[in-house]
């Protein structure tokens, strides 16, 4: 038995008690007192877009929601780095879209060509349109593979996966470390920020020297060669380094020349500026921009990506249409506006979920509070953190700073360390299997 | 379910349109990544929190904020909310229905369990379902990866785990009795 806001809503409407509060919700002017008409679309089914769809649908039942989302099955990219370490299965990380059919809500699998603000409408590849009064984008990433001049999606799909978005390309990247020879070198290339994980390529990064020392590759040299000058967690992860794969992995800031922008393929060179960075294995994360279906919709700034309304996810360009996940930048949260995560995408769907109501109902938008988790595991039992709380301060959103950070560095002694380390290992488990339940189930 | 109908209907009477505008239950959905909805998790290594004693609950929450007591990662939570958020939290949770989890067991290790946990049983009942008092978790149906790694908690004096009594008995635990005696909670549906 559930006990939410729902539930309250029934228990009011069968009751005598509550005739002044239901009047409440339903003000005059609101659709018709009730939402059971509202029509919502929902385009994207990743963590942003599973979890609005699931949320609008368990708040309130009487809405018509349509989860539009390409894939049959879900990936996700949390964990997937470990998949590459051999520490996980990708079936591990999968979900099909059974949990949102069975919550009434219509999936539809098919690709969202266009979107009509004015009309309020999108039109999807099969030739159907759908109708919505509120619209959720949640459309992800998309690469801009010319950001680095030789690479390209072909070369993704065949020879050189960048693996950054979890599927086929993953296990393909794998299969590549695995094939590595003791001494051999496996370049790792980072894109300008903002990019989706900010500490997915330095995870990944350990993930590949767990697999290459634990199978009796320790002279194997792992070189991230960076566009920008600092990373997430850098502290957590240059201790991890030392302690278990010391000499191993070397970082190359942006200032000192890491910043990569071409690539040849025939010699498995990735080059910068100054350095060529020459490689057994060459994994390649292109520079990423806001899903292709929110810059065609004209929901994107000069850098690509999609400008939000910061306390309610509704983007600044049209109304009626919220944005949410790794295609937004939430103002000016740091870093980069808000990290590009999955725990991110789900709080803000919950926030835009809120706020489509409050428009639905003719309510106050509700006080918004976002949070943000993400868990990185660099070796085995040695995983760590780091928490952002944003919350309302003088009418503005601000990231709270008295609260929040990463996992300590260093602590009073080992055995404490330690059992930070495999809490938090263990944890990252645990919170993925919650958020995937919390999206999909 | 007619208890929670209940507990509704009386906290609309009492707290009427404010409590409805729902700022707790605002909050709490961003709980649900991690804990589930209403509470209920379905990760393991993540603790199933709807229903548990509010007494508890506070407790805890409250000691995190203020780093009384050791947490790998929700200290840096709830340094971000009020006091009083915490304890509205704890009131919401601790109305939810408890709700035991189904998870793998091997019957063996409920058995050797059961034996290793007689010192438990004064504060959490025979089955860990019947806390002695309101500052005493549940920990029946709870999971039994969450529950090992409390322990490990307790068992760690370098970290700072407040209560003395529940430590003292954690460490007089054999090592090879901390998975058996989680895995003996975590099997009792009661």
């Amino acid at each position: 038995m559930s006990f939410n806001r729902r539930e309250f809503l029934k228990t009011l409407t069968t009751t005598s008690v509550i005739v002044p509060l239901t009047a409440c919700a339903a003000p005059s002017g609101s659709k018709s007192g009730s939402s059971g008409k509202a029509r919502i679309v929902v385009v994207g089914g990743g963590f942003g877009g599973a979890t609005a769809a699931k949320y609008l649908k368990m708040m309130d039942a009487g809405l018509d929601v349509t989860l539009v989302e390409r894939n049959k099955t879900f990936t996700s990219c949390p964990l997937s780095n470990e998949v590459i370490g051999g520490h996980g299965k990708l079936d591990d990380l999968q979900t099909g879209y059974d949990g949102l059919k069975k919550r009434g809500i219509n999936v539809v699998f098919d690709d969202a060509t266009a979107v009509d603000p004015a009309g309020k409408s999108v039109k999807l590849k099969s030739g159907t349109t759908l109708k919505y009064d509120f619209l959720v984008l949640s459309p992800g990433i998309d690469f801009n593979y010319g950001g680095v001049a030789g690479y390209s999606e072909e070369l993704a799909n065949t020879t050189h996966p960048h693996a950054y978005k979890a599927g086929p390309q993953t296990l393909a990247l794998k299969k590549q470390v695995e094939g590595m020879q003791d001494g051999d070198v496996f370049v790792l290339t980072v894109p300008p920020g903002p990019f989706r994980c900010p500490p997915g390529p330095y995870e990944r990064a350990s993930q590949v020297a767990s697999y290459l020392k634990s199978h009796g590759k320790g002279k194997c040299k792992i070189l991230i060669a960076d566009s920008n000058d600092s990373f997430s967690k850098k502290g957590l992860f240059e201790q991890a380094w030392k302690m278990h794969y010391p000499g191993m992995i070397e970082w190359v800031a942006g200032a000192a020349g890491g910043k990569v922008v071409k690539f040849d393929a025939k010699s498995n060179t990735a080059s910068s500026d100054f350095n060529d960075f020459k490689g057994n294995v060459v994994n390649i994360i292109p520079p990423h921009h806001a899903g292709m279906i929110a810059k065609n919709t004209g929901l994107t700034n000069d850098k690509g990506w999609c400008t939000v309304n910061m306390l309610t996810m509704e983007s600044t360009v049209h109304k009626d249409i919220f944005v949410v996940g790794d295609s937004t930048v939430h103002g000016d949260l740091p870093v980069y506006g808000a990290p590009k995560s999955a725990h991110m995408a789900n709080t803000q769907a919950k926030v835009a979920v809120g706020n489509i109501l409050a428009k639905i109902n003719g309510t106050p938008s509700p006080e918004p509070f976002f949070v943000n988790t993400c868990y990185s595991i660099a070796e085995k039992d040695w995983g760590f953190s780091v928490v952002h709380i944003y919350r309302l301060k003088d009418g503005k959103l601000v990231y709270d700073t008295k609260a929040g950070g990463i996992s300590p560095v260093n602590m009073g002694d080992e055995a404490q360390l330690k059992l930070q380390r495999k809490l938090e290992s263990e944890y990252a488990v645990g919170w993925l299997k919650n958020i995937m339940a919390d999206a999909f189930a | 379910m007619r208890s929670s109908l209940m507990i509704a209907m009386a906290a609309l009477g009492l707290a009427a349109l404010p409590a409805l505008a729902g700022p707790t239950e605002d909050l709490a959905r961003t709980c649900n990544a991690c804990h589930g909805v209403n509470g209920v998790s379905v990760g393991p290594s993540m603790p199933s929190i709807g229903g548990l004693p509010e007494a508890y609950l506070k407790n805890v929450l409250l000691q995190w904020k203020s780093d009384e007591r050791y947490s790998a990662t929700m200290g840096r939570h709830f340094k971000g909310y009020t006091e009083a958020e915490l304890t509205a939290l704890a009131t919401y949770y601790a109305k939810l229905p408890y709700v035991p989890v189904v998870q793998p067991a091997d019957a063996k290790l409920v058995a050797q369990g059961k034996n290793a946990t007689d010192r438990c049983e004064t504060c959490h009942g025979a089955t860990g379902g019947t806390p002695d008092d309101a500052e005493t978790p549940k920990i029946n149906g709870q999971w039994a990866k969450y529950l090992e790694m409390e322990l490990m908690k307790y068992r760690n004096d370098a970290v700072k785990m407040p209560h003395k009594k529940m430590r003292g008995n954690a460490k007089k635990l054999a090592d090879e009795d901390v998975a058996v005696a989680a895995q003996f909670y975590a099997a009792q549906p009661k």
